[in-house]
């Protein structure tokens, strides 16, 4: 009785995030499943029924669908390969740099690394824009006062990848500092005790106490960044327009594209579906690779 | 503390009541105090300076009869047409007029959307009351979809103490392309970093290529295929090369809203853009001039052009259609308060005025009314002149030929087509 009645309490306290939950994640998520078997024209009353259609054009070289799908697909691997290890590495190295202040600084610095976190992808667009601008921007005229020759920051390779990336560097870091932040100081003091009786230099404290204790939250920070990275869209949509020619047009600009401009929610679903299940596939790899590592690190410990 | 307690579900539930008056707001408060009449739905997408112009527009009409309660509703312009196109999937909500851009008429026709107004027209709307190339853009295929607000053609505009210093007449802008080109090298001093004429490399190419092609004789899509390679395309886009690269009047590498930027900081002497940039060049405190798109072609006068148009729902009764006409020949009559927005409207009553033609820009762009071309009218064209306009921007940061890139983005347009 009092264990039913406990439940029933506990089933309540979920209600309010199930509810959301299921509203704007999974009714959508279905929905957008049952769309991408349809020709599901946004103007037409008549949508028929096309079974696997939008997923076979997907994959079949010849259609412009396809190769909408492989070259924003490849265009937004591309940063997330560039992205993914700066945002975890620089998100670390700024943890530990923040934790080695002092005290009273240490709050101060924290809020500004997290401040451009909270700023919107069209503000953090515009300040860059204007820092970049080859021929009127900031740091072009500083290039040019020290003797050097303007750089084309958007509109040439591989600049144009290295701006949009230090733009979405600037932009989310600070969260993953954050987080790490929280971790550092979760690893028990009484282990670096230990470690400086055994006279362990701070190197090896870094790699033998440091690192082992927040791996976990490594592989969530790693996972989220990947996620947060397949997503990109507003930093080249606003910076670039997809250019160079189109070697920065991402997937999601393909995918709002095809819906919108379009108008063909069928076959943009399809997109959006098996972009989301590459995603998973990713998520789960890394997970994989990061316990098995885990457990030879369990093992080698032994 | 347990004050404070009871104060909590007041607070919140005042919130409440606040946020949904806020999301309920739409509907009550934007009529403009209601007159009785019957209700009639109008969506826009000025998000602008112009959404109050046009509110004032039919506030004054709902004050001057008492049948019709015009309720304008504005959508961001960014959300537009996905608002239209979700109210039209779900089959719900939708107004009973919506103001559209010319070039999306023919998608919204060809779904059997909008109403057919070749009835209306000519019996309580007056055809002569328009100038003829707002009826142009607003047909597709011999058939009326929408009255005409106005028409947005392609500007020009120059900064007055650069020509000056220059030793040009600040009054004068260049009227063809010797001029234009003899001016843009007098204005160029790259000591100072300043420049004739910033080519952009993406928008708004959307309206200067197509400018440049139609001034050389030339379309970008005729008889039912794109015609990229075309020796009047090739033309246009190698002259915008040759001004970077031949006569020097342009930097390179110009990034997106880059030539805006320098013309607004004062380092850009002239500059191809669309009306509604106007408060922007007033905003920035620059000594600028506005006239018609000088003829940079070679064969003849034309200027790129959209325009606003109102439109009405398939599925909207007759009883309605009469309100909404009587709406539309209000407009036509009283539509200075759109002219203040900076737009040159499309019914002669406006723009034929006294009052219009001593406006700035405004009589500018209502004097290239009659060069105006629009967009082809073919359904997807933006998907179909996606490649062109890849290919321009590669060949004007200088990463590819002029023909390969015109072949390329041929044979992509042909594959779209299919």
């Amino acid at each position: 009785m009092n264990t039913r009645k406990s439940s029933f309490t506990s089933a309540l306290f979920v209600l309010p995030y199930f509810i959301m939950f299921m509203t704007f994640l999974v009714v959508p998520l279905v929905y957008g499943v049952y769309i991408s078997f349809h020709e599901w024209d946004l103007l037409s009353s008549d949508r028929p029924l096309v079974g696997l259609k939008n997923y076979i054009a997907l994959f079949n070289p010849d259609s412009y669908l396809s190769s909408l799908f492989f070259e924003g697909l490849w265009n937004t691997f591309q940063f997330v390969i560039y992205s993914v290890p700066l945002l975890v590495f620089l998100g670390l190295g700024l943890a530990l740099l923040v934790n080695s202040l002092p005290a009273k600084l240490r709050g101060y610095f924290r809020t500004f690394y997290f401040i451009p976190y909270s700023i919107s992808v069209s503000v953090i667009a515009i300040i860059w824009l204007w820092l970049l601008d080859t021929n009127s921007g900031l740091i072009n005229n500083y290039l040019v006062k020290m003797g050097f020759d303007p750089i084309p920051w958007l509109t040439s390779m591989p600049y144009a990848w290295i701006s949009i990336v230090a733009a979405t560097l600037w932009w989310t870091v600070g969260f993953n500092m954050i987080i790490f932040i929280n971790a550092l100081n979760e690893v028990p003091g009484d282990l670096y005790e230990a470690s400086a009786i055994d006279g362990a230099s701070a190197w090896q404290n870094f790699i033998h106490i440091t690192l082992p204790s927040i791996r976990p939250i490594m592989l969530f920070v790693v996972i989220t960044s990947t996620i947060a990275s397949f997503n990109i869209y507003g930093q080249p949509y606003l910076m670039t327009g997809g250019g160079p020619g189109d070697s920065t047009e991402v997937l999601l600009m393909g995918i709002v594209e095809q819906a919108f401009e379009q108008r063909q929610l069928g076959s943009a679903s399809a997109m959006a579906i098996v972009m989301a299940l590459i995603m998973i596939v990713v998520s789960i790899i890394q997970f994989k690779v990061s316990n098995s590592t885990k457990k030879r690190g369990a093992n080698h410990a032994e | 503390m347990s004050a404070s307690k009871k104060w909590l579900p007041i607070l919140f539930a005042s919130l409440m009541v606040f946020v949904l008056a806020a999301c309920s707001g739409g509907d009550s408060g934007d009529g403009g105090g209601s007159n009785g009449g019957d209700k009639i739905t109008l969506w826009a997408p000025f998000s602008g300076p112009d959404g109050p112009k046009m509110k004032e527009i039919v506030d004054e009409y709902n004050d001057s009869q008492e049948d019709y309660n015009i309720n304008l509703q504005i959508v961001p312009q960014s959300e537009y047409y996905k608002t239209v196109d979700l109210a039209v999937n779900g089959e719900k909500n939708m107004p009973e007029m919506m103001v559209m851009h010319g070039d999306q008429i023919i998608s919204y026709a060809n779904k059997d959307v909008l109403k057919n107004l070749g009835d209306i027209v000519g019996d309580t709307v007056e055809e002569d009351a328009y100038h003829e190339k707002g009826w142009e853009n607003a047909t597709v295929d011999g058939e009326l979809y929408g009255v005409p607000l106005d028409i947005h053609p392609l500007m020009f505009y120059w900064n007055k103490d650069l020509f000056e210093e220059a030793g040009l007449d600040p009054d004068f802008p260049p009227t063809n392309r010797e001029e234009f080109v003899e001016y843009a090298k007098k204005l160029t001093d790259k000591d100072k970093q300043q420049y004739g004429f910033v080519v952009p490399t993406l928008w708004p190419q959307q309206f200067i290529f197509p400018t440049i092609v139609s001034q050389n004789g030339g379309e970008l899509y005729a008889d039912g295929e794109a015609q990229f390679t075309s020796e009047p395309v090739q033309e246009a886009l190698q002259f915008q090369l040759d001004l970077i690269q031949k006569h020097n009047v342009s930097p390179a590498d110009v990034q997106q809203d880059g030539e805006v930027t320098l013309f607004v900081q004062g380092k850009n002497a002239m500059h191809l853009n669309g009306p509604w940039m106007m408060q922007q060049w007033e905003d920035s405190g620059i000594n600028y001039g506005v006239a018609p798109v000088p003829q940079l072609g070679t064969e003849q006068e034309a200027v790129f052009a959209n325009s606003h148009n109102f439109v009405i729902p398939e599925s909207v009764s007759d009883e309605k259609v009469e309100g909404i006409t009587d709406f539309l020949t209000y407009v036509s009559e009283n539509g200075m308060a759109w002219a203040e927005s900076g737009q040159a409207p499309a019914a002669k009553a406006t723009y034929e005025s006294d009052e219009f033609q001593e406006m700035k820009q405004q009589p500018e762009a209502a004097k290239q009314f009659d060069n105006a071309v629009f967009s082809p009218k073919v359904e997807n064209w933006g998907q179909i002149s996606d490649p062109l306009y890849n290919a321009i921007n590669e060949v004007l940061l200088g990463q590819k030929d002029v023909q390969d890139a015109l072949e390329d983005a041929q044979k992509q347009a042909d594959e779209r087509l299919q």
